[in-house]
């Protein structure tokens, strides 16, 4: 256990030790400001009846739960895509830094095998991924509740939904990182999935247009390939508490996720160093 | 102390493939087996891509075999379980340069199975030991090479190990320095730990080690104790009175007079003998002493571990009595 211990301790210290995630820890930071002291909520017998934002009241017709609601949305959509974009970007390197000659050669030669020295990695990386989504997401949800007193906690899984996507999306990373050892290819890889999902996420009004052939590997893409861009809705869903009425697109790419993780692991497995 | 030979490699053979459309085959091993004792310091030697990078790394499961096997202290290499007790200074390691040297230790130890108790009394002591106390907390990307090669060192003792790996440790390292990492081997063998040393530096494993192996085009080309390997056959250095040309000239090839090394004493002079056995050489001796010359020491001749490895390396020395080649 202590040597497993010590590679989810290394991997924390040097994502901790990237610019990026300082940084997405300083923006959180400001989002739970804004939301303590930028966002005055005058709750009236459980109505809204104004709201000001830097002082200045401003106008709307929403409800206080709408208020709310949006307010949640809009947090949780930026971390889905912002936070995940980025979070990516700064955690990408650290797997092919993993595979440095000198540095893999010290750590293989500790008495932990090379799935748990992945494990190890990869439960770092998810780790903080998740201190850092619950910082921000669990953070303005504890603040607009206590200042409007409504309670969403179904918004919550948003923190699970979206550290299970940047989760499945490392898994490319960590499949590619351990087949060609450059970061590089890893992100182009990732972003150009994403990028890819967007499209996927029209699967519906696309393939009717397509002749049958093109329809089937469409079909075939959306089905294989991680659906990020389809669960934004997921989570609009849970930070605005309506039912999810279509968890496919989750499931997919967890299993996708999943299937990354084990080639990635048989190659890490098998190579040389 | 272990039973089990510290390592034990047995037909190891390893074949690098690359390329993906014309297939190359590198033969880095080739059916390698040798043995360490626990307790004493090896030392594997060879020229640069003769293999040894390779077979130290198959025994810390860093690279896998192509065939054969490789055991430390009776555990095959491929299960962690075999490095347990082992330490390892990789030839240019590197350390996340954010860390403290003493945070390094630390993490590291801890990925050693070492317990935060023994960490906390080991580390400052360790530390010391390499002379890196006054700079325990600072950044390790503020440190020289020598010093990351000691602080490398201090990773490799944190837990205790009983047999040490270590890959080019002076490397970088100033001539003081190196006089202590020489001094710690020492000390390490004193303390029962076994040693397995990879360096070029041949000065300094011929002051350390006890055995040692070459290893050339992937193969253990000689390998048995310094003293054994650099003797030179039958052949003695003898310092005596000078000779009189007529018991020179009668001992013809049996006995040269020499350059090498004038004795101080200007009585004196310096001859190599050369005899088949025992009996030729004290044949020898005794016609010396008929002759009235005084003895003043008789040594069997030695190379250098040098000149050893050059004549080795280049195919001009023969594998000597009872080494395997």
């Amino acid at each position: 256990m202590l040597p497993l211990l010590g590679i989810f301790d290394l991997t924390l210290r040097e994502l901790w030790a990237k610019k990026v995630i300082m940084g997405l820890f300083l923006v959180s930071t400001l989002v739970l400001l804004f939301v303590s002291f930028a966002l005055n909520l005058d709750v009236v017998e459980g109505s809204l009846a104004s709201f000001r934002l830097f002082g200045s009241e401003a106008e709307t017709d929403m409800t206080l739960e709408d208020l709310v609601f949006a307010v949640e949305s809009v947090v949780a959509g930026a971390a889905y895509w912002l936070g995940v974009l980025l979070a990516l970007f700064s955690a990408a390197p650290l797997f092919t830094t993993l595979l440095d000659e000198g540095h893999i050669d010290l750590l293989l030669s500790k008495p932990i095998s090379r799935p748990q020295l992945l494990a190890g990695h990869v439960a770092g990386v998810w780790g903080a991924m998740l201190v850092l989504v619950t910082y921000l997401l669990g953070g303005v949800w504890l603040l607009m509740s206590v200042k409007s007193g409504v309670w969403n906690p179904r918004f919550l899984l948003a923190i699970l939904l979206v550290v299970a996507l940047f989760a499945v999306m490392y898994g490319v990373v960590v499949l590619l990182g351990a087949w060609t050892e450059s970061t590089a290819l890893s992100l182009i890889t990732t972003y150009g999935l994403i990028f890819v999902s967007l499209a996927l996420a029209g699967v519906k009004q696309i393939t009717p247009q397509l002749s049958s052939t093109g329809a089937a590997v469409f079909w075939t893409a959306y089905h294989t390939l991680p659906n990020f861009a389809e669960v934004t809705q997921t989570v609009g869903n849970l930070a605005t508490g309506d039912p999810v009425t279509d968890w496919y697109p989750f499931v997919s790419s967890l299993l996708f996720g999943a299937v990354c993780y084990a080639l990635g692991a048989w190659i890490f497995a098998r190579r040389d160093f | 102390m272990p039973s089990s030979p510290a390592v034990a490699v047995t037909d190891l053979s390893k074949t690098y493939h690359s390329g993906w459309i014309r297939q190359e085959h590198v033969q880095a091993l080739d059916d390698v087996t040798l043995s360490v004792e626990p307790g004493t310091v090896f030392g594997l030697l060879g020229p640069n891509g003769a293999g040894k990078s390779t077979l130290v790394k198959i025994l810390l499961g860093v690279v896998h075999a192509s065939s054969g096997t490789a055991a430390l202290f009776g555990t095959p290499s491929t299960n962690p379980a075999a490095r347990r007790h082992i330490g390892f200074l990789p030839e240019d390691h590197h350390f996340p340069g954010f860390l403290s040297g003493e945070r390094v230790l630390h993490i590291y130890g801890r990925m050693a199975n070492v317990d935060a108790e023994t960490r906390s009394a080991r580390i400052p002591e360790l530390l010391d030991r390499v002379g890196l106390a006054g700079r325990r907390a600072s950044k390790v990307q503020s440190y020289s090479k020598g010093m990351m090669q000691r602080l490398g060192l201090a990773q490799a003792l944190l837990g205790d190990p009983e047999l040490l790996f270590l890959d080019e440790p002076t490397d970088g390292v100033d001539p003081v320095g190196r006089r202590d990492i020489r001094d710690l081997l020492v000390w390490l063998q004193e303390q029962g730990t076994t040693v397995f040393l990879n360096s070029h530096l041949l000065s300094e494993v011929e002051k350390v080690c006890d055995r040692i192996a070459i290893l050339q085009d992937g193969a253990i080309v000689r390998q048995g104790s310094i003293h054994e390997l650099t003797a030179v056959e039958r052949v003695y250095d003898v310092v005596t009175t000078r000779i009189p040309p007529t018991v020179l000239e009668n001992l013809g090839e049996a006995l040269r007079p020499t350059e090498d090394g004038a004795p101080s004493d200007p009585s004196l002079s310096r001859y190599r003998v050369r005899a088949d056995n025992r009996a030729a050489l004290n044949a020898v001796l005794d016609r010396l002493r008929t002759a009235n010359v005084e003895i003043e020491s008789v040594r069997p001749l030695r190379q250098t571990l040098e000149d050893y490895f050059i004549d080795v390396v280049g195919g001009t020395s023969p594998p000597a009595n009872g080494a395997p080649s």
